[in-house]
């Protein structure tokens, strides 16, 4: 569960996040959507307790992320757009570390299911250097998962994946939903948003546009119209050009 | 096609000046160009001035004072060993894929177009004169004072200039050479141990035939300026040692004139070896796009990651993976697995061929200096004077390593700057989590001081003379510093990770290798910062310590008073430390790489 209340973040005199209000219940995936600029990873960031926010309070599975960072940290899992892994480390050597990190006793009995669900196992042995950014995708989706987090916050996660590694992302992403995590993610690909999301917020230089699942935001942009896209609603709210 | 080159070269260097000059705007780089410019005045520029005035003409240094000779020899058969070292490490390990060092931008621009590939060559070696020709008057200006060359300055530039552009000739064309012998001799590794044997060898006679010489007049113990002055003569009178070291004493020719007459003479011989290595780089078909290409990406890449935050790659290979330093469990304190990891990517830099030489290097050194002993046969004055060379060497690497070993062990928070954002997302305290991100580097440069400790404790007075200083009471004393060693090692380390995460632009710019005079500038002012943190933390405990140690002595005597100066040491030290470690948690948690590095 991530409960947000009036989260707030500045760069100085630059207001990035203004009075963000919302919450991810256990089972649900709230889609961050918004144009460039719009504060999406600057709120992922604070949520994931990598930025200290200016302001509000934010929950994650019951804790105060301000007050009791390290057990709300126990919960989560970041997944940034950009893999960042530690160069002399292999795959496994990864987890090893991670597992020893958040206390994940008996981690090698998790770790190879995981690793050949990602398609990692035989590269098991190879330092980060070898992969392919969409392996190194995998790996940091692979660390993510070992202690098996409650709620999750993804970054663009689809960038640098194949066709079958975002249809398996997605995939991914809904199972674990469904298996009582709350999710996050961020992206700019609104056909990800319809797949897998079932709620979603628009944000707008800062500010929260629209929030809602994914048929009340629709609706609220509709105009009245049946069968509004996304696409469609997504440049209403923001006020692109086309509306 | 020169045209285009030069304009390019040309236009560049402007717009470089250009932009250097404009981004003085910054405080950053203005502070920095403030303190180098003061530093260079300081050091460099008011005692060539200085000596500039005392000269007649302004450009005669003074006249060659004794055993002149002597020491030019010494320094000439200096640089020339390290020149065969070079060339040695270039036959024994060739990169790869050899290659000239151009640009990104110059292989996309010049490799596709329709130019020669000998003028590529040409452009790559004139390219590098721009550096060499700097170099030499930066050198002949510098080194005013040594006093033992009555040649002009301007001699000396010409002569550094001859030395460092034959340097550079010959590196490159070993490396062609090296390269054209793999493309196509089946006998590559054997020509390459043939190569590194005959350096070898030829180090050996060079050796041998000077011993010979120098070996008598070492035995009679006259060190006098004439009778060095007389070594260096009868050395070039022998048979065999003057056509041994002939390329060299051409090489060094226009350096060590010492009159017009002279340097004419010696000029000739060094432009005819200028150009018979020209003709060998040019010459030696070898391909060296890929190389070229290779070293480009590489050198754009540590760049692109300088200015991301990330670790400049080390070595000229790609890592290897290795096995822990130790096995992993994953329960148990969080810090050991910040250890873990840190010491495995320090691994990887201390088993690197650059580790290896200097490992080599400092052992065969010692191996020298400790002879007698090691051959039994040393003196009482023998091993006074061994006594005294360890304490002085022990001491200098103890101030160099809590000086200079933060700096160079960056295995910490530092090290993983790209990955800021990931560590703050670990369930870890801030104070555990820069504490387990220090270990690493403090076992290093612990190591290091308790090697010292322990090789200064064995050399102190090898005679007894202090009769209080039983070894009961040097190996209490040695413990002693043993124990406070990790605890100071961890507050200087604190020291670079704080400035790190208090000034990041600073810290960017300072790391990324990026050559100016402004750069130098905030090198200094990092390095200042180190020595004058490092006075004010040290001090305090060292005063404090010494009381305690003054005032128990009459009761506990030495050893006891030892003890006891230790533990009101261990005390404040480790009171700044948890202070230290909790600040610098605190900081990195509100740490936002994003948020201000520019």
């Amino acid at each position: 569960m991530i409960e947000v209340h009036a989260l707030a973040k500045k760069y100085g005199s630059f207001t990035a996040v203004r009075e963000l209000t919302f919450s991810a219940r256990p089972g649900e995936v709230l889609g961050l959507v918004g144009p460039n600029g719009a504060g999406k990873t600057t709120t992922l960031r604070c949520l994931a307790g990598i930025i200290p926010m200016t302001a509000g309070t934010v929950r994650v599975d019951g804790h105060d992320l301000a007050a009791d960072p390290v057990a709300a940290k126990r919960a989560l899992a970041f997944f940034p757009d950009e893999p960042r892994l530690f160069d002399y480390l292999t795959v496994r050597q990864h987890l090893n570390f991670v597992a020893r990190i958040y206390g994940v006793a008996g981690y090698e009995a998790l770790a190879m299911p995981l690793l050949e669900e990602l398609e990692l196992a035989d590269k098991a042995d190879v330092l980060p250097g070898e992969l392919s950014r969409g392996m190194k995708q995998k790996l940091v989706i692979a660390c993510g998962l070992l202690h098996s987090p409650r709620v999750m916050f993804f970054d663009e996660p689809l960038t640098g994946l194949d066709p079958l590694g975002i249809r398996r992302m997605k995939d991914s992403i809904v199972r674990r939903a469904q298996g009582g995590a709350a999710i996050v993610l961020s992206s700019h690909l609104l056909h990800l948003l319809e797949e897998v999301c079932t709620h979603v917020l628009i944000l707008k230089k800062g500010e929260k546009v629209a929030d809602g699942t994914l048929a009340d935001v629709a609706a609220q942009f509709s105009n009245g119209e049946p069968n509004v896209s996304l696409e469609e609603v997504f440049i209403r709210a923001t006020g692109g050009t086309e509306t | 096609m020169a045209g285009a080159l030069l304009y390019y070269r040309l236009t560049s260097l402007g717009n470089l000046v250009a932009y250097r000059l404009r981004r003085l705007r910054q405080p950053k780089y203005l502070l920095g160009t403030v303190v180098a410019v003061a530093y260079f005045y300081y050091f460099v520029f008011r005692r060539v001035g200085l000596a500039w005035a005392a000269s007649p003409g302004g450009l005669r240094t003074a006249p060659a004072g004794d055993s002149a000779l002597f020491f030019v020899a010494a320094a000439c058969a200096g640089l020339s060993i390290l020149a065969l070292l070079r060339i040695g490490f270039a036959w024994a390990f060739p990169p790869d894929t050899p290659g000239f060092r151009f640009s990104e931008a110059e292989i996309g621009f010049l490799f596709p177009a329709p130019i020669p590939r000998r003028t590529l060559i040409h452009y790559r070696l004139l390219s590098n004169q721009a550096a060499i020709l700097f170099t030499s008057v930066l050198i002949a200006l510098v080194f005013t004072r040594g006093g033992y060359l009555a040649s002009h300055r301007v001699y000396r530039a010409v002569g550094w200039w001859v030395i460092l552009s034959l340097f550079d000739l010959h590196l490159n064309g070993t490396r062609m050479t090296v390269a054209r012998l793999r493309e196509r001799s089946a006998h590559y590794v054997l020509w390459r141990v043939v190569a590194v044997a005959a350096i070898v060898l030829y180090a050996t006679a060079v050796f041998w035939s000077a011993f010979a010489v120098a070996g008598t007049a070492a035995e009679l113990g006259d060190f006098s300026p004439h009778a060095l002055d007389g070594v260096a003569t009868a050395l070039l009178a022998s048979p065999v040692f003057p056509w041994l070291t002939l390329p060299f004493r051409i090489a060094f020719g226009p350096y060590a004139a010492t009159s017009a007459g002279g340097f004419f003479r010696a000029l000739g011989p060094a432009a005819l070896l200028l150009g018979l290595h020209y003709y060998w780089v040019l010459n030696t078909e070898a391909q060296f796009e890929e190389g070229s290409i290779a070293m480009a990406e590489k050198r754009a890449a540590a760049k692109a990651a300088a200015s991301r935050g990330e670790r400049p790659k080390l070595g000229a290979g790609r890592p290897k993976p290795l096995s822990g330093p130790f096995p992993l469990a994953p329960v148990g304190p969080p810090e050991i697995a910040f250890l873990w990891k840190n010491l495995l990517s320090m691994r990887s830099v201390l088993f690197s061929r650059r580790a290896l030489v200097i490992v080599l290097a400092f052992l065969t050194w010692m191996g020298f200096t400790l002879r007698p002993l090691l051959a039994g046969h040393a003196s009482a004055a023998d091993s006074q004077a061994i006594g005294v060379m360890v304490l002085l060497s022990s001491g200098i690497i103890a101030v160099y390593t809590l000086l200079l070993g933060p700096q160079l062990a960056r295995q910490d928070l530092r090290g993983d700057l790209a990955n800021a954002d990931l560590l703050k997302t670990y369930p870890i305290a801030g104070w555990r989590l820069a504490l387990g991100e220090l270990l690493a580097p403090t076992l290093l440069l612990s190591l290091v001081l308790w090697f010292t400790i322990a090789a200064a404790v064995s050399a102190f007075d090898p005679a007894g003379r202090f009769e209080a200083v039983t070894p009961g009471v040097r190996a209490v004393i040695a413990a002693c510093l043993a124990l406070a060693a990790p605890l100071v090692c961890l507050i200087q380390l604190i020291v670079p990770n704080t400035i790190m995460v208090l000034f990041p632009g600073w810290y960017q710019t300072a790391r990324s290798r990026t050559a100016g005079v402004e750069m130098f500038g905030q090198r200094i002012i990092f390095g200042l910062a180190q020595f004058l943190f490092a006075l004010v933390v040290l001090l305090p405990v060292a005063g404090w310590a010494a009381v305690v140690a003054v005032c128990s002595y009459p009761l506990v005597g030495v050893a006891g008073a030892a003890v006891t100066g230790t533990g009101m040491a261990l005390f404040i030290l480790g009171a700044e430390a948890a202070v230290g470690l909790w600040w610098l948690g605190a900081r990195f948690g509100h740490f936002d790489l994003s948020g201000e590095v520019r």
